[in-house]
């Protein structure tokens, strides 16, 4: 069964493609990975994930335009090393297994680190995220320097 | 066909902070006012973007990288330069300036109307005689030509005018001005500024900002919705910028003509008369040179770029002092401590300014082994997300830690004061120009031993205030800012009572040109340790007023 959290990352997904915004650099089947990887590190809980926040799409516009060209093949090449586990084959509880694997040794210049360091920049300034993660959105229009903080 | 008007009472270089000014006070004097201003138009409903959200922004706030390396590799480094603010700062490939490998400068530009008003940092104090008396007192450079019971009723004049939150503190260094209500401290800061008190007095005291940002409506203007990122821009006005409130008085009038894309290359000067009779524009589309006259010109085109102009113009420099003495505050780039507690507490909305320490060092009884002096802006907050993307972690568990806000944590910044050296000095380039053609300048400039030492006394300070609040986990960052970069570059044309040592006299009129006044920063004598551009202001009006008397007077 494909959830509500799917459908909608599908929906959007088709939407943007509609719209005129085809991947630059991702394959179809990195964009996958990249999908299941970004929704592993920060998965739909109580509020949605990097999939619904379209994460992909971000990290497909930083590859083609804000990383150097060694930077880009090093995020790729890293794609590719996770396609050899047979990532999008896996269970979540799999995946992120190896993605911890990873995490557990990557710098912010390894592979794992940028995609990690895009996953959850594109995710916490997504608008799903400002707005009901966060709660950053729309603006208060006013300042409160001792309200409750409820969590 | 339309006669284009070349003939003016009076030009103004410049539409900036103290363009702007300038351009309301010779207008609302009567005075038929050019204003002419190197780059685009700007319209608040159309150009400012501080309410567009990052998943707008194709970089979600990280930036062009490309095209900042390429085309903006000394803006960028502008605490309030971001992807969205960008637009509001100048091409560093059209607008070069050369430094010696070994003393780099950050000249942070702004050509467009309102120049660097639209992302200035909002801070306005008052200087004293403190300030006033400083270079008399140590025997440094040359001594002000005023003192502040000249200045006082035009920093009164100016406050009404662009509104000041502010908190009345009585101290005898930071004068008390015209004040709407402050804006508040959240609950961490108030805590940290009760136990400054305890421990300090009067001595060090932790007060808010005086931000030109209104928290009563004002002329029109709505008070600050608290959205946060001004250097993005103000489409309810609420902070003061010259797009904002100086050059629509001005407009108001019927008597502003303002020029956007107009590079000032020279000013005209009549040999035998010795007086300036307009300028020489290059526009900056067509690259076509057009001639303006007027009986008075004013220089507001920042401090150095005023002494490029007259460094090209060959006028106004028979002290030899045009591009000498340039100054900027040291900058400590911070000093910040855990604060305990608190955690069932979080802020609303977005202060557009810190909070402020006046200086405390060589103040009153107050002797440090250094001249002068420096402030701090402070202020509280929790961590969130960006300062914790490197944890470790997957996964649900992961995205719950990232999504709360972590420990209060309270942060020290110094500013400090500069001394005026002659060697810290701009000159023409002997070969670069810019995009127009028109020469760039060559700045050399470093800080001396005396604002080494205030920086390191600055990390020494800030500590005993965090451990004061019972701060833990107290660190420091302690590298000397690289000059420019507090974005308060002064100096190049100085104020002074001797033509033979100073290019300005006690109206910042030119001693050697009785029809040219020079209002922005190139006229300061000396550095002070506080924001300068609320005296820039009062300065310019203070000088409005002189040339409006000498005119009616018959000396101009």
């Amino acid at each position: 069964m494909i959830g509500a959290v799917g459908s909608l990352t599908l929906g959007r997904h088709v939407h943007a493609l509609a719209r005129g915004a085809p991947l630059r650099i991702l394959s179809p089947r990195q964009e996958a990975i990249v999908v299941a990887a970004s929704e592993r590190i920060i998965p739909a809980t109580e509020t949605p994930g990097a999939a619904a926040a379209q994460v992909n799409l971000f990290v497909d516009t930083m590859l083609a335009e804000w990383f150097t060209r060694e930077q880009r093949q090093r995020l790729l090449a890293g794609l590719g090393e996770l396609d050899a586990h047979q990532f999008l084959d896996r269970t979540p509880t799999e995946q992120t297994a190896i993605l911890d694997r990873f995490d557990a040794e990557a710098t912010p210049d390894h592979w794992f680190g940028m995609l990690k360091y895009l996953t959850v920049w594109g995710y916490y300034t997504s608008e799903v995220a400002q707005t009901r993660e966060l709660g950053l959105w729309p603006l208060p229009w006013r300042y409160d320097g001792n309200a409750p903080y409820p969590h | 066909m339309r006669r284009i008007r070349t003939d003016f009472d009076a030009i103004v270089v410049g539409s900036g902070i103290t363009g702007g000014w300038a351009a309301k006070e010779l207008t609302q004097h009567g005075l038929h006012t050019l204003v002419l201003e190197a780059g685009r138009p700007i319209d608040p409903e159309r150009d400012a973007v501080e309410h567009v959200p990052p998943w707008d922004m194709p970089f979600r706030g990280l930036g062009d990288r490309v095209a900042i390396e390429s085309r903006q590799p000394v803006q960028h480094h502008s605490l309030s330069f971001d992807e969205f603010s960008r637009r509001f700062w100048t091409d560093d490939v059209d607008n070069p300036y050369t430094t010696p490998v070994d003393k780099p400068f950050h000249w942070f530009r702004a050509r467009q109307v309102g120049g660097k008003s639209i992302i200035w940092g909002r801070h306005v104090y008052r200087w004293s005689d403190l300030d006033f008396e400083a270079n008399l007192r140590d025997g440094i450079a040359v001594d002000w030509p005023i003192r502040y019971a000249d200045l006082a009723p035009w920093y009164d004049y100016v406050e009404r005018f662009i509104g000041v939150s502010g908190r009345a503190e009585g101290l005898a260094q930071l004068p008390d001005g015209q004040f709407q209500p402050p804006m508040a401290m959240n609950c961490v800061e108030e805590y940290v500024r009760d136990r400054m008190q305890e421990r300090f007095g009067r001595e060090r005291v932790l007060t808010s900002g005086r931000l030109a940002n209104l928290t009563e409506p004002l002329n029109g203007r709505a008070p600050c919705h608290y959205c946060g990122p001004c250097q993005r821009g103000c489409v309810t006005r609420s902070y003061f910028s010259s797009v904002n409130a100086t050059l629509p008085a001005a407009a108001k009038t019927g008597r502003l003509t303002l020029r956007p894309y107009s590079i000032v290359e020279r000013l005209q000067h009549d040999d035998t008369t010795g007086r300036v009779t307009g300028v020489r524009v290059i526009d900056a589309r067509t690259k076509a040179a057009i001639e303006y006259r007027a009986r008075v010109v004013f220089l507001c085109a920042s401090a150095l770029e005023t002494a490029r102009l007259l460094l090209h113009s060959k006028i106004a420099n028979s002290s030899g002092q045009v591009g000498r003495n340039i100054m900027d505050h040291i900058k400590h780039t911070g000093v910040a401590g855990e604060i305990t507690g608190w955690t069932d507490r979080h802020v609303i909305g977005v202060r557009p300014g810190a909070l402020f320490v006046p200086r405390f060092r060589n103040v009153g009884a107050s002797r440090a082994p250094f001249l002068r002096g420096y402030s701090f802006l402070g202020a509280a907050r929790r961590s969130e997300w960006s300062d914790r993307i490197f944890e470790r972690g997957v996964g649900a568990d992961f995205k719950r830690r990232l999504s709360t806000l972590g420990p209060w944590a309270m942060s020290f910044r110094g500013y400090g004061e500069c001394l005026p050296r002659e060697e810290n000095r701009c000159t023409l380039d002997p070969v670069g120009v810019d995009a127009w053609g028109i020469p760039v300048l060559h700045i050399e400039a470093d800080w001396s031993s005396n604002e080494h030492a205030l920086h390191r006394d600055m990390a020494v300070t800030a500590a005993e205030l965090l451990e004061a609040a019972g701060a833990t986990n107290i660190h420091q960052q302690t590298t000397p800012s690289i000059m420019g970069d507090a974005n308060h570059e002064m100096g190049s044309a100085r104020m002074g009572r001797d033509p033979k040592t100073s290019v300005l006299d006690a109206f910042n009129r030119a001693h050697d040109v009785p029809n040219l006044y020079v209002t922005d920063g190139a006229c300061m004598t000396s550095n002070g340790w506080q924001n300068p551009s609320l005296t820039y202001m009062a300065l310019t009006a203070r000088a409005c007023d002189h040339a409006v008397g000498a005119m009616k007077r018959g000396e101009i």
